[in-house]
């Protein structure tokens, strides 16, 4: 090949990339920036990148803020989201795979109720689904956030294994069955490590929803001292009202554990997104 | 431990109606190979799924060694497969994928490994057992598969066109290395194919099959030198049996086969009880390209042949003519050409000086001619 593949096309599409990807750091930046800016600079010059950086901005939104304490709520965000996430993975899969594998009209029929579960809002039930779990005394506890949380998004969860496990070819689990391994080893030995990429996929969608959430985290764990990372932020925002560099510096811890986990699983993600299996 | 497998009156029918399987009446000895061939789609590879206990029987009844197993669940049969593509699991080095049916059978660590090593060394995969089989050549994972199916030592292997991802050079090496291997081991072996050079070359017995329907089954030259049947006759061999349509006549104590305007004598034949009641009737005749050759001057008159050629084919050791002759070609599948003349082919000497345009004059091995009747495709006996 004597001529270089870089074109001017190329330059042009690596410039328009680049210039996407400055718009969606803006943001970033202005997190950055007022974070680490005194409540002087935020009014005076808010764009500019303060220097030096005032970090204490980061130790006060952690240390104070009297019922909005953010190790607390960091640590209430950690469990929910990790044991929401956990229980969707082993339980959705198991359930997708049930669906995908199996034969005849019964399989289809739950799948489609799964989808339907996608669709609809879960603000329709919210009062009866508050009720009910009132009664269950399951509102304001870890047990009942989770279980909330596995329920919501076991829809998403079982569309995404299920569309992935339907890619799979059979060979593997038929191997296993006459190789001797029951139902059970077949899926934790065999089809769980195939469904590796789609897991990666279904633990960072998930996971962001659930770190994210807020209208359900508000309601069902009002009053109690497991509030969640956004619930927190919300009345922290409410506690300083103008003092917009501690609120973003409350954001920002928010937002890394997230952030460096999405880092780590990126490139499981674009796999189990762009779907398939290869070797 | 080897044991026989024995199908009565098999039958599968699938959901939607499909037939894959008819009425399937075969055993299996044990210790023997038996190969299954025929087209894709003929039911071999359902035959096999049924015998592993992939697919259910409609009808009909599977027995291994004296064990009824229709209902059994695979890991009850005692069974080993090796699929088409293998199948080893991704995500398990080559010697977990070789444990994996042992550690599933409650074995223990020790007795495991050593039969995995042993498996190992059988098949000279010593050095490749920490390998993931993304990192393994064609072949190697080839035999990582065959090993899978060996460590356990089951009663019956079952192979799905194993062979069938491997360059040709490949493929003729295993082939005998499976043949070797099974001889050494054993043990009773259904072996699935479409190449009817792997069927013939591998094959204790082979059973021919198609659309569900067991043709023929016995040694290999038995089915090559007296098939029941056109598809049979048709099938196996390379290059195909040239099939011609000819009008029988009696003629004292010898019969003549009328091709057109040339008349081929047929004496000391198996065929001739069967023909005599064909006397004035068509019939479709075979001819093996090893019974036809470049006629000299001691060619008997009733057993020439003369014809336009068509084609060379040098293949080193021989050379292979294409010879159109004056005759209708019989109206049955597999002869391709349309152009209203049958086609044979012959092998001559490699220097031989024949050239496509000219004519050629072949001599015919008469006894060797096969005889079906053009309505059944039954062979005439």
């Amino acid at each position: 090949m004597s001529r270089s593949r870089y074109r001017r096309t190329t330059l042009l599409r690596e410039l328009a990339l680049i210039v996407a990807a400055a718009v969606f750091s803006v943001p970033f930046y202005l997190l950055l920036a007022i974070a680490l800016e005194t409540t002087e600079q935020t009014y005076r010059a808010p764009l500019s990148f303060p220097l030096p950086p005032h970090w204490s901005n980061f130790s006060q939104a952690w240390n104070t803020g009297g019922q909005a304490e953010l190790p607390r709520s960091l640590e209430s965000s950690l469990i929910i989201t990790v044991s929401s996430v956990a229980a969707l993975i082993v339980l959705g899969s198991l359930c997708a795979y049930a669906i995908a594998r199996r034969r005849g009209r019964l399989g289809d029929l739950i799948y489609i109720l799964f989808v339907l579960g996608i669709i609809l809002p879960v603000q329709l039930a919210i009062i009866p689904l508050f009720v009910v779990m009132l009664h269950l005394g399951l509102v304001g506890n870890y047990a009942g956030m989770i279980l909330l949380n596995v329920g919501l998004l076991m829809p998403l969860t079982v569309f995404l294994y299920t569309g992935f496990i339907r890619t799979l070819p059979r060979d593997y689990e038929e191997a296993a069955r006459v190789d001797g391994a029951g139902v059970l080893r077949t899926y934790a030995r065999v089809v769980m490590p195939l469904l590796r990429p789609i897991t990666g996929t279904v633990a960072v969608v998930v996971g962001f929803i659930v770190w994210n959430q807020f209208f359900e985290a508000l309601i069902f764990l009002v009053g109690s001292r497991y509030q969640t990372l956004p619930v927190a932020l919300y009345s922290f925002a409410g506690d300083y009202v103008a003092r917009w560099n501690l609120i973003l510096a409350g954001v920002a811890i928010a937002i890394a554990p997230i952030l460096a986990f999405y880092l780590f699983a990126q490139h499981q993600l674009i796999r189990g997104f762009s779907a398939g299996l290869k070797g | 431990m080897t044991a026989a497998v024995t199908f009565s009156d098999v039958r599968k029918v699938y959901p939607d109606g499909t037939r894959a399987v008819t009425d399937l009446d075969l055993r299996i000895e044990p210790a023997e190979l038996m190969v299954i061939v025929g087209p894709s789609g003929c039911g071999k590879t359902t035959t096999l799924r049924m015998t592993a206990g992939l697919e259910e029987i409609s009808q009909g009844e599977i027995r291994i060694g004296d064990k009824v197993v229709n209902t059994l669940d695979p890991r009850e049969r005692d069974v080993a497969m090796v699929f088409q593509n293998y199948a080893l699991y991704p995500n398990m080095s080559v010697f977990d994928n070789l444990a994996f049916p042992l550690h599933a059978r409650g074995i223990s660590k020790t007795e495991i490994r050593r039969r995995v090593e042993r498996t190992a060394r059988l098949l000279e995969l010593d050095g490749l057992l920490k390998r993931k089989p993304r990192a393994l050549s064609g072949g190697q994972r080839q035999r990582v598969a065959m090993g899978r199916a060996i460590v356990r030592e089951p009663q019956v292997f079952l192979m799905d066109e194993p062979l069938s991802n491997l360059d040709t050079r490949l493929r003729s090496e295993m082939r005998a290395e499976i043949t070797g291997l099974q001889r050494e081991l054993g043990v009773t072996t259904m072996y699935v194919t479409h190449d009817q050079l792997e069927a013939m070359t591998m094959g204790t017995r082979i059973a021919v099959l198609r659309d569900g329907l067991l043709q023929q089954c016995g040694p290999p030259q038995t089915l090559y030198d007296a098939p029941d049947n056109l598809f049979v006759a048709t099938f196996l061999g390379s290059p195909a049996m040239s099939l011609l349509r000819c009008r029988v006549e009696r003629e004292r104590d010898a019969i003549v086969c009328v091709l057109g305007g040339q008349r081929l004598s047929v004496m000391d034949n198996p065929s001739m009880p069967g023909l005599i009641g064909y006397a004035d009737r068509e019939v479709v005749v075979g001819l093996r390209s090893e019974h036809l050759s470049e006629a000299d001057g001691n060619a008997p008159n009733g057993s020439r042949l003369r014809g336009r050629i068509r084609l060379t084919e040098l293949l080193g050791a021989e050379q292979l003519v294409r010879v159109e002759l004056p005759v209708a070609p019989p109206a049955v599948e597999a002869q391709g050409r349309s152009s209203g003349m049958a086609e044979v082919t012959a092998r001559v000497a490699p220097h031989a000086h024949v050239a496509a345009g000219e004519l050629i004059e072949l001599a015919v091995n008469t006894a060797h001619i096969h005889f079906f009747d053009p309505t059944t495709d039954h062979a005439i006996r």
